[in-house]
């Protein structure tokens, strides 16, 4: 379904990303983990689309197509789907009125006919049922005075809602309880599909324990330098990234303390 | 050096006679003391940003015709005024008829009425602050009248739609004057429409006295065209416990230029001031706003937001003047700005002048872009670019669209703003 080969980026000149190669096929589950630093979100923003970020070398294709020639809405309307680590506030737009135009771009861009306001606030209403989301939350703005976990159900309601071919997790357990973080895994575990891909990016392998991934990748300097199964991540757990032979400043403070 | 410009005597041979003879007299008067009268310059403080907008020909000087055929014939939920031109059209108006209530035609006023009248026009508005819009009382051919005794309670929104046909140059000088008795209460809605694209000047001037616990709520739409230079003025003054609350939207054209002027002269009084301006192409607006707390224990709370687009020009200028005996005066005014495009210009200045010593007086004023990562996280949802930005830009208004109490006239609101998206975001 993806496929990266020989991925460079970077940004302000800097080069954050030397070289990623990844195949990810439908119906798997990838995990990428890392140190900070280690180009994990940049992976994350770039394949999205982000016009921060600037691809120097290398391909991106999306089954067979050039992900990197299409603009970020393009790239969403063909299946990409990134929850963001940082969920943006915006006061005056309601996240009602927000999930239905994107909902209603999806629909239009496959040819099918738009929700109207009824049929779509019957859908939202379930669907933020499923993360655990008031529907009261429908009203507001965008992620407006949210906590850090309703902003993060909230993007996997939006995940549910948009139903993408390849779901990218961007630290999607950082700040949340364990009670959020159930209900966060078990809404990703609904979008897993045989026809469907998630790669998640993560510093711990806490998530792991919730949605078990197929392979785990560790991202340092930029590069993948390891990959695995499962167990990949417990022995990352165990033994820490220095075992990998990586300076993680985080490890080394909680370390320290 | 090079004199500076004044006031063309063409602007000063009034032509109608239709007037009561009390009205012809103040008129002629005003007219007077308009001689010679500098226009603003660059150099004039509240006109430094306008100015160079400003172009009055001596074929604007002429009077519009007071007669032809309305556009309007759209209904409105309430009473309807209907001004083409500056002068009241009675077969296209429906007038109110209840006890306690007069509005009239100045045209239809009796010698005592209006004597009574010319003694009350003229006394909300700072002369030296408002210039052009002196004009008005030199050469106003009607106006609107409307008197509310104590108690009177207008039973629905009184639509006040100012028309101007620009078949040819020439200006018209709509008035309307409301004399709230106490306690009173009525709801004004002023609409500036145009038809015809040649140069005119709809030069305007709306005044409100306020009695004892009367309550008001006037709504301002300036929509007219591109060839269409206005000059408004708006006059407040307010007794005790009185409420003012006015929203004002308006769409950019070659010149705008509106004055509002309230003074809260009585203990307990209370404004708000919303306003939402947008301008694009080569549009200017620019609103000058002053709220005199004279009297302790008064609000005052106001809020604009302009957006420019293109190559256009926004000014807003929000003046709060806080007099010594002011105390307990609790003033709030924001002014936040949007900058569309890199070629507009929006110029905000708050001035606070605070004489007394126990006050809450708070300001804020922002000029800003498009947040890149509001609009990126909104197209990384399939969302047309176009949408995103419409969606960011709307965000930045919606609240103080939302408040204006009359869902028509934000629908109208609405239907002007989708077509200034449409014209300033391009599909891509």
């Amino acid at each position: 379904m993806l496929s990266i080969k020989n991925l460079h980026a970077s940004v302000e000149g800097k080069e954050i990303l030397k070289g990623i190669n990844l195949e990810i096929k439908a119906g798997e589950v990838h995990a990428i983990m890392g140190p900070n630093g280690s180009g994990k979100s940049t992976l994350s923003q770039v394949l999205a689309g982000n016009e921060a970020f600037e691809v120097t070398e290398g391909e991106v294709t999306l089954n067979g197509e050039n992900l990197l020639d299409l603009e970020t809405e393009e790239r969403a309307r063909e299946g990409i789907f990134l929850a963001f680590q940082y969920p943006v506030e915006i006061p005056g737009v309601s996240n009602l009125q927000f999930l239905r135009t994107a909902v209603n771009a999806m629909r239009t861009h496959r040819g099918e006919e738009e929700m109207n306001a009824a049929e779509f606030m019957k859908l939202a209403k379930e669907v933020s049922k499923q993360v655990d989301l008031d529907p009261s939350f429908l009203k507001r703005g965008v992620n407006e005075g949210f906590s850090g976990g309703e902003k993060k159900r909230n993007e996997i309601m939006q995940a549910l809602l948009l139903q993408p071919k390849l779901a990218i997790l961007d630290e999607t357990d950082s700040g949340l309880d364990i009670d959020a973080l159930k209900v966060v895994s078990d809404g990703v575990n609904a979008l897993r599909s045989e026809d469907r891909a998630i790669l998640m990016v993560t510093h711990y392998q806490r998530l792991l324990n919730h949605i078990v991934p197929d392979y785990v990748h560790v991202l340092a300097g930029g590069r993948i330098i390891k990959s695995g199964g499962r167990e990949l991540a417990l022995e990352l757990e165990e033994k820490g990234y220095g075992w990998l032979g990586i300076k993680d400043e985080e490890t080394a403070d909680s370390a320290a303390n | 050096m090079k004199p500076a410009p004044t006031l063309s005597a063409a602007f000063l041979e009034s032509a109608g006679q239709s007037l009561p003879k009390a009205l012809l007299d103040l008129r002629k008067q005003r007219g007077t003391a308009l001689v010679d009268m500098p226009l603003p310059t660059r150099k004039t403080e509240n006109w430094k940003y306008s100015s160079k907008y400003l172009k009055l020909t001596d074929e604007m000087a002429s009077s519009l015709p007071s007669q032809g055929k309305a556009l309007t014939g759209q209904e409105v939920p309430g009473y309807r005024i209907v001004f083409l031109n500056g002068v009241i059209q009675p077969e296209a108006s429906k007038f109110p008829q209840a006890d306690g209530i007069r509005i009239a035609s100045f045209r239809d006023l009796d010698d005592q009425e209006a004597a009574e009248l010319a003694d009350q026009l003229d006394n909300t508005l700072d002369d030296k602050a408002v210039q052009l819009a002196r004009l008005n009382a030199a050469r106003f051919e009607d106006g609107l009248l409307i008197r509310l005794k104590p108690d009177a309670v207008l039973d629905q929104p009184l639509f006040v739609i100012h028309e101007v046909t620009a078949d040819a140059s020439g200006s018209a000088f709509p008035r309307i004057f409301i004399d709230a008795g106490r306690h009173s209460q009525a709801t004004l809605v002023e609409e500036y429409r145009s038809s015809g694209s040649e140069p005119v000047m709809v030069n305007t001037v709306t005044e409100f006295q306020l009695a004892d616990g009367a309550n008001i709520t006037n709504l301002r739409l300036t929509m007219e065209g591109e060839n269409v230079q206005h000059i408004g003025a708006t006059g407040v003054r307010q007794q005790r416990n009185a409420r003012f609350e006015s929203h004002t939207v308006g769409f950019g054209g070659p010149l705008r230029r509106h004055d509002l002027q309230v003074r809260l002269e009585g203990e307990g009084g209370e404004c708000k001031l919303n306003g939402v301006v947008v301008t694009q192409g080569k549009q200017h607006y620019d609103n000058h706003t002053t709220i005199e707390h004279v009297a302790a224990h008064c609000n005052s709370e106001e809020t604009y937001r302009n957006i420019a687009a293109d190559q256009s020009h926004a000014v807003f200028n929000g003046r709060i003047h806080i007099h010594q005996d002011a105390q307990k005066s609790n003033a709030d005014m924001n002014n936040k700005n949007l900058l569309l495009s890199n070629g507009a210009e929006i110029d905000t200045k708050p001035e606070l002048e605070i004489y007394a010593d126990d006050v809450k007086c708070a300001h804020g004023a922002t000029i800003g872009q498009l947040d890149e990562i509001s609009l990126f996280y909104l197209v990384s949802r399939g969302i047309a670019r176009r949408e995103a930005n419409v969606l960011l830009t709307m965000a930045f208004i919606n609240e103080l669209v939302e408040q204006i109490p009359l869902e028509t006239v934000r629908e109208t609101a609405h239907t002007r703003l989708n077509q200034f998206f449409d014209q300033t975001f391009q599909e891509v």
